[in-house]
This record gives structure tokens, C-alpha cells and sequence, in this order.
């Protein structure tokens, strides 16, 4: 791939800058880690035919985020894996994650599991915020929301959750692997 | 527990593991060349007219290519194809609109290389024409082309389930050995107007020839005698116009979708339909997830009395008996009909019967 025309190239620093955040991404929001694979693979395939649509490289990991959004929420809907690209990705990223045995301690676990009881919108913001690290003007470009609307939201979200983990000082009875949790379904 | 505490906490929870990254490998190089060997094709909302160029190949070896799995294992038989000199294994196609749509060599490098790695059978006689196109995937698939009363299906798997297949047809009849193109076969006699040939396995499947509606056992000899072997870009020109190759996805998707309202959230551009499908197929490929999200919705708008939300998905289900492409799928008048009758229950009010048909299951 050394040769191309400057649309390739883009499109390839593009994705060297962006696969770790949208693996990451996906990773938090699949049950199956392999599953983020298929996320990543169908995230970037639709930004491959729709890079004509591709905004300046500054701002184009926002844009990613939100075709990583739909493809999330097609995904859970079809509720079945593609595995049609990415094949050798999801091979090696479960090879990757046996590698690592994951030890959790508990107070994660009981961080995770609060989150996981906050609906969807508020659990949404937090992970774009806290794990994202995207400000709250980039999670209103992702959610598509009003960045006012999202700054009150984040608060109160925040607020809840601290008040779920307060509550919850002992790790949950059920241990989640991943987040586990279904995407923030569009518009709703 | 400070502010600080507490944000350093949820931060903390992060299920993602940075150090994966250094355990892929090459994957995720390997991952970018597959996406980038894929066709671009232009958005649905898209006027005609901005065409997407050819992309070619970046590494060598299908095998690399999940998504060459779109075009794989093909047999194929239309019509207006004139065989090649005497004895020669090749055929051109007759130069018509209809057979040269695609337009020759504009077809990717991915699609080419799919395409060759299969059979590809012709009948090299004039009238048939191409219908039921399903699958060309994942080394199976089959298509129906038809004359008049009479029909031939030909239908392909993998090699490995050649054994199974070839043991069941011996309960039917004694097999009697034939060629097709030189490729040999086992004839079977269902009864006097109904006959399947075998064609044993090669480069990873095999092929069965059924006829369909009433044949002589001198028609069928007929038949399989003008069957031609071809070369991948004469079997992809000979694809009809209203045949949905890779390549037309969009567009076709566009005129799928034209007067479908679309459910919150879905976008077109994640649609995936794999391989090469006749209207119908594509149409159920296209409108099926489509249908599947506003039954989500609607139920997701029901249980949150989400009043506003569960109108839209009613009207939107409601609306489904317009849908043109909805109309003309013809599977048996099935697929449509069962749409239509979720839709209006679910419209009704509900609730529906797991039993009752659902888009949002892949096998319906």
C-alpha cells in the first residue's frame, strides 16, 4: 500500500489514527469481545464507502463514533455476528485476551455494574465522557443532541451514578466480563 | 469520596484493555487492505450520476478477503452466449444492453477474482432467462433460468457435501454418467419428465442441474449439451440488468428503499447483502432489516409509552402495503404476505405471536 491517491492515503491515516479508539469503543459495548471485531470491521468498511462523507481529519473521529453507533445498533437488532470481514481481526483479538486473563478487582466490577443499571442515555454519556474522553460538545456531535441538553444530562447522570456506586460498596453477585450493555438506540 | 475520587473510579471501570493492541498482529493492517479492496459505492441519498471508479486489489489471496465471500461458488446459465471456436473451452458473449449492463472490465479485481475461482456454466441457447438468483456465497447458492413451461435450476455446495448428496440420488434411480462441458456427471431419473444430473466435485464444489416443470429425457440431453464452461467476466456480463451484483448494491438499495420511511437511527450505508440475488431476493435482503427495526421500535415505543414514537412506527408499518419493492417480492407471494400480516397486527395493537412471521429472523 505504498503507492495510491491522496483519497487512499487519507483514508489510511485515518484509520492508523482511529482503530485503537473505535476497537475500544466497541469493546465496551459487545458482550462477546470477539464481537467487537465485526464492529470495527463494519465501522470502517462504512466509512470506506462513504468517505466521500468523511470530514476534515480533525473532526473525523466524532463522525466515526456515530457510524460506530449505528452499525452498534444494527448489530444488536440483527442480534447475530456478520463475520464476513475481519475474519483473522477476531481470531487474534480472542488470542489477544486469552493472553490476558483479565483479573478484575472489585471495585471495577462494582463501578461496571452500576452502570449498567443507569438507562441507556445516561449510561451513554458517561461512557463517551469517562472512557471516550470526549467533552461534552463531542458527545452532543455523537449523540446527535443539544450541547446544553448534554451538559445538564451528564450531570445529572453523574449524580446517579455516584449515588448507585455509594449504595453499592460490595462487588455485584453477577460479574460482568465486558459492559455488556446494548447501544444507545438513535433518536430515542 | 471527592469528585476527583470518584471520576479517577468510573475511569478506572474501563473494561478496554490497551495492551490488545499489542497482541493483533497484523490483523488489523490486513483488516484496512480488505476494506480498502472493496468497491466504493456512493451513498443511497445520492443522485445518480457520481460514479464510484473500479478499485483494484491491494494484496493477492481471496482467502484474505471476507468480503469477496460475496461472490463465490458460481454456477451460472443464461441465455445469448455463442460458444467459442470449435473445442475451445471459452465463450463471448453476444454484445446486447441487457448482457453487457455491468459494462466488461468494469467489474473489481474482487468480484473478478470470486468469479474465477467458481464454476461458471452457460446454456448456450437462445430464450433462457435468469430468474430466483439467490446466495453466490459462501460456496453456495443457485439459480433458476427458464424457457417457456420449462425450467432448469442449478444449484451448488460444498465439495464435502457431494457424498451425502450423490448416496440419497442413488435411492432414486441407477446413475448413468454424462459430461456437461466435459465435466463429468451422474445422470438420475426422478420419473419420465424429470431428471437431475450431478456434476461431481470441483475446486471446492459441486453442481446440481434439476429440471423444473416437464421434460423430454431428449430435451434434457439437449440442454446439457449446449452448457459452456466460461470465463468470469463473460459469466458476469451475461448477468441479466435486473440481477443486484456487489457492485449495484446502492443503487439498487436507493430504488428499494425509495418510498420506505426509515426507522430511527438505521442507516442504509450498514446494510449488507452479500453475493448476487434476483429483485425479489435483494428486496427481502433490503427491506427485511428494515422491517426488523420498526417491529424493535415499535415494541421499544410500547413498553416506554413512547406515544409519539409508537405512532410513527404504526404509520410507518402501516405504510408498508405501498411499499413498491414490498409489492413486487414474489417468493411464492410467502415473504410479503407475512410481512404485511405482522405489520397489521402490530399496527393493530398487537401483540404478536412468536410464531408469526418476523423479519428480524435471518432464516424468514
Amino acid at each position: 500500500m505504498s503507492s495510491g491517491t491522496e483519497h487512499e492515503k487519507r483514508f489510511q491515516r485515518v484509520y492508523a489514527a482511529n482503530f485503537e479508539p473505535l476497537l475500544a469503543y466497541a469493546m465496551r459495548r459487545v458482550e462477546q469481545p470477539e464481537d467487537a471485531a465485526d464492529i470495527v470491521a463494519e465501522t470502517f468498511l462504512v466509512a470506506w464507502r462513504r468517505s466521500h462523507e468523511m470530514p476534515p481529519e480533525a473532526e473525523v473521529r466524532l463522525w466515526l463514533h456515530g457510524v460506530a453507533r449505528r452499525v452498534l445498533a444494527n448489530h444488536h437488532r440483527s442480534g447475530a455476528r456478520r463475520g464476513r470481514l475481519g475474519d483473522r481481526l477476531r481470531q487474534r483479538f480472542r488470542s489477544a485476551l486469552a493472553v490476558d486473563p483479565g483479573s478484575e478487582v472489585p471495585e471495577l466490577l462494582t463501578v461496571r455494574a452500576a452502570l449498567a443499571r443507569l438507562n441507556e442515555v445516561d449510561r451513554e454519556l458517561l461512557m463517551l465522557t469517562f472512557w471516550e474522553g470526549l467533552e461534552p460538545r463531542e458527545v452532543a456531535v455523537v449523540l446527535e443532541l443539544n450541547p446544553a441538553a448534554v451538559r445538564t444530562r451528564l450531570s445529572r447522570a453523574r449524580a446517579r451514578l455516584r449515588d448507585l456506586i455509594g449504595h453499592d460498596l460490595d462487588p455485584p453477585g453477577h460479574v460482568l466480563d465486558v459492559m455488556a450493555v446494548r447501544a444507545l438506540e438513535e433518536g430515542r | 469520596m471527592t469528585d476527583e475520587q470518584f471520576d479517577r473510579r468510573v475511569r478506572d471501570a474501563d473494561p478496554y484493555r490497551p495492551e490488545v493492541i499489542a497482541h493483533l498482529g497484523g490483523a488489523a493492517q490486513e483488516l484496512l487492505e480488505e476494506i480498502m479492496s472493496t468497491p466504493i459505492l456512493e451513498s443511497v441519498t445520492e443522485p445518480p450520476g457520481r460514479r464510484s471508479r473500479p478499485r483494484r486489489r491491494l494484496t493477492g489471496g481471496l482467502a484474505t478477503a471476507g468480503v469477496a465471500a460475496a461472490v463465490l461458488a458460481v454456477v451460472f446459465g443464461i441465455s445469448m452466449v455463442k460458444t467459442g471456436q470449435p473445442g475451445g473451452q471459452e465463450a463471448a458473449p453476444e454484445t446486447s444492453s441487457s448482457s453487457v449492463a455491468p459494462g466488461m472490465g468494469s467489474y473489481s479485481a474482487m468480484v473478478l477474482k470470486a468469479a474465477e475461482q467458481n464454476p461458471r456454466l452457460l446454456v448456450d441457447q437462445p430464450g433462457w432467462k435468469a430468474q430466483h438468483v439467490d446466495g453466490f456465497a459462501k460456496r453456495t447458492g443457485s439459480i433458476t433460468y427458464s424457457k417457456g413451461e420449462r425450467g432448469l435450476r442449478m444449484s451448488w455446495y460444498e465439495a464435502t457435501e457431494y457424498a451425502v448428496r450423490h448416496k440419497d440420488r442413488l435411492q432414486v434411480s441407477k446413475p448413468e454418467s454424462v459430461q456437461v462441458d466435459r465435466w463429468p456427471g451422474d445422470l438420475f431419473r426422478y420419473n419420465e419428465r424429470e431428471f437431475e444430473v450431478l456434476l461431481k466435485p470441483r475446486d471446492g464444489s459441486f453442481v446440481e442441474v434439476r429440471t423444473v416443470g416437464a421434460w423430454t429425457r431428449a430435451d434434457f440431453d439437449r440442454v446439457l449439451a449446449s452448457v459452456v464452461r466460461v470465463d468470469a467476466r463473460t459469466w458476469l456480463a451475461s448477468l441479466p440488468a435486473e440481477i443486484v451484483t456487489p457492485e449495484r448494491v446502492n443503487e439498487r438499495a436507493a430504488a428499494v428503499l425509495a418510498d420506505v420511511p426509515l426507522p430511527p437511527g438505521f442507516d442504509p450505508a450498514t446494510l449488507n447483502v452479500e453475493g448476487i440475488n434476483d429483485p425479489s431476493q435483494f428486496g427481502i435482503r433490503v427491506i427485511g432489516p428494515v422491517g426488523c427495526a420498526w417491529i424493535t421500535e415499535w415494541k421499544r415505543a410500547k413498553e416506554s409509552n413512547d406515544e409519539d414514537a409508537l405512532r410513527r412506527a404504526t404509520d410507518a408499518l402501516r405504510s408498508s402495503h405501498n411499499w413498491k419493492a414490498l409489492q413486487q417480492i414474489d417468493i411464492d407471494g410467502y415473504w410479503a404476505d407475512g410481512f404485511w400480516e405482522t405489520a397489521d397486527r402490530l399496527a393493530a395493537g398487537g401483540p404478536v405471536h412468536p410464531k408469526m412471521f418476523n423479519p428480524c429472523n435471518a432464516e424468514q
